[in-house]
C-alpha cells in the first residue's frame, strides 16, 4: 500500500468518525445503543461477581468464622442485658417524643421514594473519565438519569446513565459536579463544585457578609430542582475572603466516604407534589383602595384599620 | 480450537477483563484481546470481536460516543505500523507497542477532555492510569498468548 493510500485511508477513516461523533452528539442514538448493551452486559456481569463474593463471604461467615462464637455469645447477651436496662430507662422519653411528634405533625417528604442499591464497582475503562460508580439499578428498577443517590450520612450523587438494570451515577466529587447548597446554620446559599477524587470541595456564590464558619453542615437547598431540600452535602473545612470575587471562598469536605461505597439509597420521584408553602388561607392584602371604590372596606375581623383588597383568584 | 471452544474462551476473556476493568479504574483490559487478534491474524474474528468491545467500553463509560472507537483505530493503526518493523512474536516489539500505546492512551484522553466538555483534565492521574496501561499490556498479552490453546502467535508474515 503506497503512502498516498494510506494517507487518504486516515483521512476518510479521522472524516467518517467526526461525522459520527457530531451526528451522535446531536442525536445520541449511539451512546443509547451502548448504554443500553455495554453498560447492562457489564452490569450483568459485575452482579454476578458481587453475588459470588457474598456466597463466598456468607460460606465464609457460617462455617469457618465461628472460632471464638461462644465468648461472642456470652458477651453479647451481657450487652442485650445493658441495652434492655438503658432501653427501660430511656423508654419513658421516647414515648414523650413520639407524642410531641405527633403533636407537632411533622411532615414527611413525600416527593421522594427511597430505594436500596448496591454499588458495583467505581468508573469503568478507558471511557470511563469522570468520578463515578455503577450501581446494580436502572431505568427499569428505578434509576433513571437524573435520580439522587444518598446514604444515611449524606449525599453521594447523581444517576447519569441508566440501562435497564444497571446505572452509572456521578459523584459529587467530580468537577462537573453542581449542587446548589445551604449552610445549615446561616442559610446562606451557595454552588458546591467538586474538584476531583480525594480533593476538597469548593462552594461558589456565598456572599462575604454571611456568617458561615467551618464545621457547619452544608444541606442541599433544592433550589436547583435536582436533589430534595435539606439533605446533608459536605462540611465546611475553611472560610476565606476570595482574592479574585466579591464571594467567599469555602473549602468542604464530603460527609460520605465516597471511595468505600457499597450501598447507596436512590430517592425515585413519585410524582407526589408537596407544598412548599404553609396551608391555609392566604394573607389579606393590605393596599390602596381599589379604583372605583371611595369608602374605606371594612375588614372580615370588623377592624376599619384602612381599605383593603381581596386578592383576585 | 473449534468455533464453540473458541467462543467460550473470548467470553471468558471478556468476562475476566470486565471484572479487570473494575478493579482498576480507568484501565482497559479488552484491547490485549485486539491485540492478540491482530498478532493471529484473525480478522474474521475480529470482526466480530471489535464492535462488541467497542460497545462494552462505550457502555461502561462516561464520556460520549467516539473516545474509544478512536482508541481503537490508534491500536490497530500502530500495530500495523509496528508490524513492518518488528517480528510480531518478538517481546521487543510487543514492549515498544506497549510503551508507545500507553502514550497514545494519554494523548488521545488529553485530546478529548476539550472536545467533550471535560470540565477539568487531571494530568497527573491519566499520567498514572497510562502508565498501569502501558505496564499491563504486555504482561496481560504474553499470558494470554500462553494461555491460549492452540497457540497462533507466532504467525509471521
Amino acid at each position: 500500500m503506497t503512502f498516498r493510500r494510506l494517507f487518504l485511508l486516515a483521512g476518510t477513516l479521522f472524516i467518517l468518525l467526526l461525522g459520527v461523533y457530531s451526528w451522535n452528539q446531536r442525536t445520541q442514538v449511539l451512546d443509547t445503543i451502548t448504554t443500553n448493551v455495554g453498560l447492562e452486559a457489564a452490569g450483568g456481569v459485575l452482579s454476578g461477581l458481587r453475588a459470588v463474593q457474598d456466597s463466598v463471604a456468607d460460606i465464609w461467615s457460617n462455617y469457618f468464622a465461628l472460632v471464638d462464637v461462644r465468648q461472642e455469645n456470652l458477651a453479647l447477651k451481657e450487652r442485650v442485658r445493658d441495652l434492655e436496662a438503658r432501653l427501660m430507662a430511656q423508654g419513658e422519653s421516647l414515648a414523650e417524643l413520639r407524642r410531641l411528634r405527633q403533636l407537632l405533625q411533622m411532615p414527611t417528604d413525600q416527593a421522594w421514594r427511597p430505594v436500596g442499591a448496591r454499588v458495583l464497582s467505581g468508573r469503568l475503562g478507558p471511557n470511563g473519565v469522570l468520578d463515578s460508580i455503577s450501581i446494580n439499578r436502572g431505568y427499569a428498577t428505578g434509576g433513571r438519569p437524573g435520580t439522587p443517590l444518598v446514604t444515611n450520612l449524606g449525599l453521594v450523587g447523581r444517576i447519569l446513565r441508566s440501562s435497564a438494570h444497571t446505572a452509572t451515577a456521578l459523584l459529587l466529587t467530580d468537577p462537573s459536579s453542581r449542587i446548589a447548597v445551604l449552610a445549615q446554620e446561616s442559610r446562606s446559599s451557595g454552588i458546591l463544585t467538586g474538584q476531583g477524587p480525594g480533593r476538597v470541595l469548593e462552594v461558589s456564590f456565598m456572599e462575604r457578609g454571611t456568617d458561615v464558619n467551618p464545621g457547619e453542615i452544608l444541606i442541599t437547598s433544592g433550589l436547583d430542582g435536582k436533589f430534595p431540600k435539606g439533605i446533608p452535602v459536605a462540611r465546611v473545612l475553611s472560610v476565606a475572603p476570595s482574592n479574585y470575587s466579591q464571594f467567599l471562598a469555602i473549602q468542604a469536605e464530603p460527609l460520605v466516604d465516597l471511595r468505600h461505597l457499597e450501598e447507596v439509597l436512590m430517592l425515585e420521584p413519585t410524582g407526589v407534589s408537596v407544598p412548599t408553602l404553609p396551608l391555609g388561607p392566604p394573607p389579606v392584602f393590605v393596599g390602596p383602595p381599589a379604583p372605583g371604590r371611595t369608602s374605606p372596606s371594612v375588614a372580615p375581623d370588623g377592624s376599619t384599620g384602612g381599605p383593603r383588597l381581596q386578592p383576585s383568584r | 480450537m473449534n468455533t464453540f471452544q473458541e467462543c467460550c474462551w473470548w467470553l471468558a476473556f471478556i468476562v475476566i477483563s470486565i471484572i479487570a476493568q473494575a478493579l482498576v479504574p480507568g484501565l482497559d483490559a479488552l484491547v490485549v484481546g485486539v491485540l492478540l487478534l491482530l498478532q493471529e491474524r484473525d480478522y474474521k474474528m475480529l470482526g466480530w470481536l471489535l464492535p462488541i468491545f467497542i460497545i462494552l467500553q462505550e457502555g461502561m463509560g462516561t464520556r460520549p460516543f467516539g473516545g474509544v472507537l478512536l482508541w481503537y483505530l490508534v491500536v490497530i493503526a500502530s500495530f500495523k505500523i509496528g508490524r513492518w518493523l518488528f517480528e510480531v512474536g518478538n517481546f521487543v516489539f510487543i514492549f515498544l507497542l506497549s510503551t508507545c500505546l500507553g502514550g497514545a492512551y494519554f494523548g488521545l484522553a488529553w485530546l478529548l477532555a476539550p472536545l467533550q466538555a471535560t470540565p477539568t483534565f487531571d494530568m497527573n492521574a491519566m499520567r498514572d492510569i497510562s502508565l498501569v496501561q502501558a505496564i499491563y499490556m504486555p504482561l496481560a498479552w504474553r499470558i494470554l498468548s500462553v494461555l491460549r490453546p492452540g497457540d497462533k502467535s507466532d504467525v509471521s508474515e
